[in-house]
């Protein structure tokens, strides 16, 4: 008979503890010694993580826009955090740099899908980059992939083929250019020309203030082009001495701060003293900063000669109105954390603004976004998602628009604000006719 | 001197050839990389113009312009395609790669033309457009403008390639040519010295050592040695029989 020693069963024992952790992705679907099901996670979460992944610039000359995003959302999520996070899950954003370019992009949408296995994609920024994303969204519907909050308001992630795919809480560049259209011709200035980057985003803002005139029966009086990636530094003398030869009443410019800042600075150079519009994606206070710090430093004394025929429309309220709830909240929270860019994506040194609207922008996407995640329960599924994101009808975020989600509406707030600077900082305009007419 | 006018000779001969070998391989090279490769890129560039023009139905009429830039964008990233443009059924720009803008030759053509053209835009280069209709042209017509510059580069760049090869076989040959003449001259040159030094008499210091070679050298310096003796045993015995007399 063969008898069992002492050493014999430590040994087994071992060998037992050093197979369990290997079994336990195999019994993921077999009963638990109590009967009950095992907890089996959806991917990018944990017990105590909700991952989420965003792509955006963080280098290159349209960094403060990925940057000024990623510090907006990270403010609230912190604060999630600090409070107990969703369901006792911390919201991590797993970010990666793609300088504002689309193939970058791709790649680091692929790393996030697959390799991480994120829960969501949140927070890309730019045109350029969304487009090339969107096609991927579609190839892995199967997994439930969703876009949420992209930083641009072109359309292909707004129609078909791929509006399915994406979530977007801004208004669009139509709603953006449409706007300044109608103001700039109610003020009699008809003649419109277009600066634009030479891209995806500069295209649909094109196609924007075209559709908006078309309305009039007009046409874009005349329009330049600049190369996406242009820095300040860089000359738009041709492209101001282009816009002249149209005698443009207004133009507007669709592109990131530091080209559409060159352009501002050559145009009043040139004697070019017309209304000069930017969407809300240029970056309204890097613009600003540009063109004041140039200024100075040219000295050509005061900058309020670049800036007095500047008006930039925006797509969230202005954070000085702290008499909304979530603009004070953002104040607040700005000032608590003060978020910094993550490091290993830093390559130049950046001096973040106090606020901005594009952080702003990045805190309210945030808000909503963990709105959305509470809204999945204690074990949210991407399956899920889509659904939940058409419960939000007329949700307060705190500001003076509530947003509100479903089949035919994949687009939560509708408003656009205009700004223009006064005493060195952006304000709401409230009479066009007064500044421009 | 002779010897020296057959390395002269020779030289000139390996020269003569080598640069009539460069110069015909030369004109070949120019006329087939020329004709292949502008026949290669127009038909590319009328291929991409074909797709781009069928992918551009679907959303000229039902999608965002943007989607047909952004398709536009991928397609300029090909080596040698500068510039594309789409116009719409009214010969409206409604998408192109121009910066700063649509260059005033292209604003004032004909926007509707899909036949091959040539072009020359001031600050830009040399350019073969060729187009294609969307939609049978009822929806408009795609334009790529193809670098003629870059053909230019690539000829220039095989001629170089094929120039080094040649210069690098010229240097080895002209050694080479070299080497042998010398190895056929440096015998010759012995032999002309050992012939001297038989004819100062004896006592004069020649070098045997050609009479051990069993080459045509060594055949002339037994030649020149049998000569020089009979030559010396004649005088020698003139000079024996004056004496007698």
């Amino acid at each position: 008979m063969r008898t069992i020693t002492r050493r014999a069963l430590l040994r087994s024992g071992l060998a037992w503890c050093a197979a369990t952790p290997w079994l336990k992705p195999l019994r993921a679907d077999a009963d638990t010694d109590a009967g009950q099901p095992a907890p089996q996670m959806a991917p990018g979460v944990t017990d105590t993580e909700i991952v989420l992944g965003m792509s955006a610039a963080f280098s290159g000359p349209s960094r403060g826009l990925g940057i000024e995003l990623y510090r907006g959302a990270t403010a609230y999520f912190d604060h999630v955090n600090e409070q107990g996070g969703i369901a006792g899950r911390n919201v991590i954003l797993k970010t990666y740099d793609d300088g504002y370019q689309p193939a970058p992009s791709v790649r680091n949408t692929l790393k996030l899908m697959l390799q991480d296995q994120v829960f969501l994609l949140f927070g890309y920024v730019g045109t350029p980059t969304v487009t090339r994303v969107l096609p991927m969204l579609k190839k892995f519907q199967d997994r439930n992939f969703f876009l949420f909050f992209p930083f641009t308001g072109a359309q292909p992630q707004r129609e078909p083929p791929y509006g399915d795919f994406a979530f977007n809480l801004r208004s669009s560049y139509r709603q953006e250019t449409a706007g300044l259209v109608d103001n700039f011709v109610r003020i009699n200035r008809k003649r419109i020309a277009v600066f634009y980057q030479a891209d995806a985003y500069g295209r649909s803002g094109w196609a924007g203030v075209r559709r908006a005139l078309k309305h009039y029966g007009r046409q874009i009086a005349g329009e330049a082009t600049y190369r996406r990636g242009t820095k300040f530094t860089a000359s738009m003398r041709r492209q101001v001495e282009i816009l002249k030869a149209s005698q443009p009443e207004a133009v507007i410019c669709i592109g990131s701060y530091a080209a559409c800042a060159a352009f501002v600075r050559d145009a009043v150079n040139l004697g070019l003293q017309v209304p000069i519009a930017n969407l809300s994606f240029v970056g309204s206070e890097n613009l600003l900063k540009l063109l004041t710090h140039w200024a100075l430093t040219e000295e050509r004394g005061n900058s309020e000669q670049y800036t007095r025929f500047l008006v930039n429309s925006q797509v969230v309220p202005s954070y000085e109105e702290a008499s909304m709830p979530a603009i004070q909240e953002y104040r607040d929270l700005m000032r608590r954390y003060n978020p910094q860019p993550p490091i290993e994506l830093l390559k130049e040194p950046y001096l973040p603004s106090e606020h901005s609207f594009v952080s702003l922008e990045g805190f309210i996407d945030a808000k909503l976004m963990v709105e959305i995640l509470r809204r999945l329960g204690d074990r949210p599924e991407r399956s899920q998602l889509q659904q939940a994101v058409f419960t939000v009808q007329d949700f307060d975020l705190g500001i003076d628009e509530r947003a509100s989600f479903g089949p035919d509406r994949r687009q939560g707030l509708q408003q656009v604000y205009y700004t223009v600077v006064d005493e060195g900082r952006f304000v709401l305009l409230d009479n066009w006719e007064d500044r421009f007419a | 001197m002779k010897i020296q006018k057959l390395f002269q000779k020779t030289l000139f001969g390996v020269f003569s050839l080598f640069g009539l070998i460069s110069l015909s391989t030369s004109v070949l090279c120019i006329y087939t990389v020329d004709t292949h490769l502008s026949e290669e890129y127009e038909s590319n560039s009328k291929d991409i113009a074909k797709t781009i023009a069928d992918s551009s139905v679907d959303i000229l009429l039902n999608r965002d312009l943007s989607a047909l830039q952004s398709l536009i964008d991928q397609f300029v990233e090909i080596q040698s395609i500068r510039y594309i443009y789409i116009t719409d059924e009214e010969g409206e720009f409604v998408a192109h790669t121009f910066v700063p803008g649509v260059p005033e030759e292209i604003r004032t053509g004909d926007r509707n033309n899909t036949v091959t053209v040539e072009r020359s835009l001031p600050g830009m280069g040399d350019f073969v457009e060729v187009g294609s209709p969307i939609l049978a042209g009822v929806a408009g017509t795609v334009h790529v403008g193809m670098d003629t510059d870059l053909i230019a580069l690539k000829i220039q760049r095989a001629i170089g390639r094929q120039v080094y090869l040649i210069s690098i076989i010229l240097v080895v040959g002209v050694l080479a040519a070299i080497w042998f003449v010398n190895l056929a001259a440096k015998p010759l040159g012995d032999l002309l010295a050992y012939a001297v030094a038989l004819a100062r008499g004896p006592d004069n210091g020649a070098d045997d050592t050609l009479l051990a070679r069993d080459d045509e050298v060594g055949q002339l310096a037994r030649l020149f040695l049998y000569f020089s003796e009979g030559v010396q045993a004649e005088g020698e015995q003139r000079v024996s029989s004056g004496n007698d007399g």
